[in-house]
């Protein structure tokens, strides 16, 4: 499971000893229950209010667009109930992406605000993005967790100055490097039982390729009215490569 | 064998493919040289790579996309596809992490199974 952390303190290191791998999953209990009857869900959840925001994300927010065509393109069309959960999540966590069952996870008790769920959709379809495009090996492979991670930190929005304003990190020179870099290890740490070591070794190691891997954006979309040139540029890209 | 453009001939002294037009429209590389150039631009460019943005390339482009739909110059054409596959070849210069699939995953559109756990 791949996780993403709303912006306040990371989720609490659980130290058991010799426990097996959970690859996150105890950060959304509900993956593995029953789902609750329609009238529960509806009164004492935020399960409605969490489904309105994704709709308004998946059709006004151009960077979901784009990531939606490109998905499409890449032959995997995302359908709304199928591949979208609004559940009630651990701790800190916004969303993840689950590979075993190529669905991404709204924590609902967690988003409250449009623009959060703007990014939290975004993030978790990069990952979903990648997953659709490249053998990418989450659960035995930690640089290939790495490098999605590195991705979606630094394509979603997540690093903003603002945001990082907002999280008590000042920096300007570079600052979106540090940024993307620190959240990417706090992801992988909140989901592998790796060391922090591990963790940073494996993201270091990726940081260049994965970084510079702007995909399918083609630029760092710092705005909305970036993420519409993207899309614009995506939606030219046969134009583009017959007459290179 | 080079591509003809239908009622097109060659550009005289390019005896290579014709192509019937810019990669992208004219329009499109002055919006991104004006936007290269933009305060707010040049502010997001220093936070990401710790540098200002070099904007002369797009102004270059820019010209030589004029040039292309106005004079159908071979120079200007070959100029415009040079720099546009330098900015393909610099997004790739670093080995991928990954190995790219051929088809979508198997298990994309599998129906979820509910009482299946992790």
């Amino acid at each position: 499971m791949e996780e993403r952390e709303a912006e306040s303190s990371p989720v609490a290191e659980k130290k058991e000893a010799e426990e097996e791998d959970d690859f996150g999953y105890r950060l959304f209990p509900d993956r593995n229950k029953k789902p609750q009857s329609f009238l529960v869900r509806s009164l004492f959840t935020f399960h409605n209010k969490c489904q309105l925001m994704l709709r308004i994300t998946l059709e006004t927010n151009p960077y979901a667009r784009l990531l939606l065509e490109a998905l499409k393109q890449s032959g995997c069309t995302v359908f709304n109930d199928r591949h979208f959960s609004c559940e009630n999540c651990d701790g800190c966590v916004s969303g993840g992406f689950d590979a075993a069952t190529s669905q991404i996870v709204l924590c609902q008790n967690n988003i409250h605000q449009q623009s959060h769920m703007n990014r939290v959709v975004t993030h978790e379809l990069i990952h979903a993005f990648d997953h659709c495009r490249a053998h990418v090996d989450w659960f035995k492979n930690v640089k290939h967790l790495a490098c999605s991670e590195i991705r979606a930190a630094n394509l979603s929005g997540d690093c903003t100055l603002m945001n990082e304003i907002a999280r008590f990190k000042f920096g300007l020179k570079g600052h979106r490097q540090t940024c993307v870099r620190d959240r990417a290890i706090r992801s992988i740490l909140a989901v592998r039982k790796v060391s922090k070591e591990t963790a940073e070794k494996a993201v270091d190691e990726v940081f260049d390729a994965c970084f510079n891997d702007l995909e399918p954006f083609g630029r760092i979309p710092h705005s909305r009215a970036d993420a519409k040139r993207a899309y614009r540029d995506f939606q030219n890209r046969d134009r583009y490569n017959a007459n290179l | 064998v080079g591509r003809r453009g239908r009622g097109r001939a060659g550009s005289a002294g390019y005896p290579g493919r014709v192509r019937p037009q810019p990669p992208r429209s004219c329009e499109d590389y002055w919006g991104e040289w004006k936007h290269c150039r933009g305060l707010r631009h040049a502010f997001h460019h220093y936070y990401a790579h710790g540098e200002l943005p070099a904007c002369g390339r797009w102004r270059d482009d820019y010209e030589a996309c004029r040039a292309w739909e106005k004079n159908r110059a071979a120079a200007a054409q070959e100029a415009l596809c040079k720099s546009e596959r330098a900015r393909v070849m610099e997004r790739q210069k670093y080995a991928p992490v990954w190995k790219l699939r051929k088809s979508p995953p198997l298990d994309w559109y599998l129906p979820l199974d509910h009482d299946k756990s992790n």
